[in-house]
């Protein structure tokens, strides 16, 4: 597995070329899926739109701790839980907009994230995996017992759409552009992060702790940063989810939607990104597009998510094909400098 | 001065207890001899419980056949859960890939599919909704014992389960079969080299540890009376923090922290309502994590 390989692309065409992808995606979500669902004008379509972003998102903040840092992160749901109940209760007990409950609901969930990690970061491997889902399954007792702060089982109604500071986004077709602008610099962010010398310092994690540490990297703080930063591109997602549904309950955010979000990190393949945002459109997208099938669909998801476990150990875009993919095509964290210095991950 | 309630309290927090010391068993047995966790094991408390239903609502059978049915449900539960979810995942037979973190995070994965397929495949078809147990059959009929009031499924949870933890020594220490699961627990290439044949001593661990899930599922069944297809997942995380508090690897500190577990559980709901009395099984996973990894009961072991 060569991941670390030094063919860096230098010439004009690549880098001309190296700029094709980003467009072809951009204008794919910003430009023709817009249009589309214009043209369509359907309520449920935006709905489906929304959800599949929101939960390429959630799919994302997961590749970070579990696909580059290695971490089986059980609990995921529960800090997008956190981003959204800050959202909704922000709103409804103090009338803020989203322009506020956005950033917030990240900074809430990622402060959330960051003292429960203080204690349960230095464990590894099976009991980490434990220790989250114990987090996330206590979190989720909160929101589902605190009645006279979350209003329990009954849920929170979100009064307020999406708005900039003060100019209403609650059409159809701007919700859908605020939902794909918050997810589209989420995942560049998330990008950036993982395909950097910090993304690389978190593999090393993944492949041996124990050489990491003794390399000088200092693996618990790293594994608390990441798992604060995943926890706050949840909540990110948690808040676009509370103002575009209106309602949110503590069933939205239950053992099985971290489940589910695993599944689609791992149906990507681990470690890769694009695998990642693959992985969250197929699982989101296929159980609507089977929805002829009733009953069915939930099965499909976990025959999805077994057979693909089984034909595909890697995923649907493995690590290292995502990252030649990544370094190719939209490669500004991979280029040489020509002088013999400088070849990495910037 | 000592009020009779805490000591009911106490017999229920026991009831409940010795199904989650059924269900940490079979994860603890699995654990052995594959290092690896099964989080289907839910579902087969699930699949349990429903084929007592079914058997009751089809031939009315005596209590025990029913109790029989579970378990024979149970047992080839057990047995398809390993060929489909685990065999597959087993391709080479080297300690190392045996006890390999790709191995176990897939085979944790493909378990987690499998529980998946099966919940959803049991509410198509018996729906989603609790089904009520038929009255006769509910093991609630009240037995006064000195000043507390027991019903008769306390004794028989507790006689079953008793059987079963008696049963499981012996097949452990005194058979060959058992004689095999502990020489691959510990060292599963040094059993394969003095020819015990691991395949089908992983087979048998899977179900005689299903057998003990769905025996805990058909008796809370026809404790509370109601069955439903997403019954398996709070026991069987219960379960789950029984064995991590117990040691990952040792049955007797499985069986003691689930007897723990029951009891405060049902202690907490005295003081708290229902809804919080499941924080206490997390809050003692987190405490045992951070203070004692290595659980209470177990092995010392190089790193957590």
């Amino acid at each position: 597995m060569n991941v670390f390989e030094t063919t860096a692309p230098t010439d004009g065409l690549t880098r001309r070329r190296g700029l094709l992808v980003p467009a072809l995606i951009l204008l794919l979500v910003f430009a023709a899926l817009p249009a589309l669902l214009a043209g369509f004008d359907k309520g449920y379509f935006y709905q489906i739109a929304n959800l599949a972003l929101i939960f390429v998102l959630l799919s994302a903040s997961m590749h970070l701790v579990t696909g580059v840092a290695g971490l089986l992160h059980l609990g995921h749901a529960a800090f997008y839980g956190v981003g959204a109940y800050t959202a909704a209760l922000l709103t409804s007990k103090l009338g803020l907009g989203f322009t506020v409950t956005l950033p917030l609901s990240g900074l809430v969930a990622a402060l959330v994230a960051f003292l429960v990690a203080l204690p349960t970061m230095r464990l590894v491997s099976i009991y980490f995996a434990v220790a989250t889902l114990a987090i996330g399954q206590m979190l989720y007792l909160v929101m589902l017992n605190w009645v006279d702060f979350t209003k329990g089982p009954n849920g929170i109604i979100v009064s307020k759409g999406f708005e900039l500071f003060g100019f209403s986004l609650s059409g159809r077709l701007a919700a859908y552009y605020t939902v794909a602008a918050v997810v589209t610099l989420s995942v560049v962010a998330i990008g950036r992060l993982s395909h950097s010398y910090y993304g690389n310092a978190l593999r090393s994690i993944r492949e041996d702790d124990q050489c990491a540490d003794a390399m000088g990297v200092s693996t618990v703080r790293l594994k608390m940063e990441a798992f604060t930063l995943s926890a706050f591109f949840a909540g990110i997602a948690g808040s676009l989810w509370a103002h575009m549904t209106g309602y949110i309950s503590p069933g939205d955010f239950k053992f099985s939607e971290s489940i589910l979000i695993l599944a689609m990190v791992v149906v990507g393949g681990l470690g890769s990104l694009p695998g990642a945002v693959i992985g969250a459109l197929l699982l989101i997208l296929l159980p609507e597009g089977l929805r002829g099938l009733g009953d069915f669909r939930n099965i499909m998801v976990g025959l999805v998510m077994f057979l693909s476990i089984l034909l595909l150990p890697k995923g649907l875009l493995g690590e290292v094909s995502a990252l030649r993919l990544v370094r190719r095509q939209l490669g500004a964290a991979w280029r040489s400098t020509g002088k013999g210095e400088g070849i990495g991950w910037r | 001065m000592f009020d009779p309630y805490y000591l009911q309290q106490l017999a229920i927090g026991l009831s409940l207890g010795m199904t989650y010391a059924l269900m940490a068993i079979g994860f603890t047995l699995i654990f052995g001899v594959l290092n690896v966790v099964n989080f289907a094991h839910g579902e087969i408390y699930t699949l349990g419980a429903f084929a007592g239903l079914v058997l009751i609502s089809a031939a009315a059978p005596p209590i025990v056949a029913v109790i029989l049915g579970a378990l024979a449900i149970g047992a080839l539960a057990g047995f398809s859960l390993e060929r489909l979810a685990f065999k597959p995942f087993r391709r080479f037979t080297d300690e190392a890939s045996l006890k390999s973190r790709a191995m176990r995070e897939s085979t944790l994965l493909s378990s987690l599919a499998v529980s998946i397929v099966v919940r959803e495949a049991l509410e198509i078809v018996f729906g989603s909704q609790m089904r009520s147990v038929p009255f006769e059959y509910l093991i609630n009929t009240p037995v006064r014992v000195g000043p507390v009031i027991l019903v008769t499924g306390d004794f028989i949870i507790f006689g079953v389960a008793a059987a079963m933890l008696i049963g499981l020594q012996y097949l452990l220490t005194r058979t060959r079969v058992g004689l095999a699961i502990r020489a691959v627990s510990n060292n599963p290439l040094g059993a394969k080299y003095v020819g015990i044949d691991t395949d089908r001593t992983i087979i048998t661990t899977f179900v005689v540890g299903s057998m003990m899930g769905a025996a805990a599922g058909i008796l809370m069944g026809l404790y509370y009376g109601a069955i439903f297809p997403a019954m398996g997942f709070t026991p069987g995380i219960k379960a789950f923090v029984a064995m991590v508090m117990g040691g990952l690897s040792s049955i007797p500190g499985a069986v003691i922290c689930a007897l723990i577990l029951g009891i405060s559980e049902s202690m907490a709901t005295t003081f708290v309502s229902s809804g919080w009395s499941d924080m206490v099984a997390y809050g003692f996973l987190i405490l045992t994590l951070i203070f004692f990894p290595n659980g209470l009961f177990g092995a010392r072991r190089e790193r957590v």
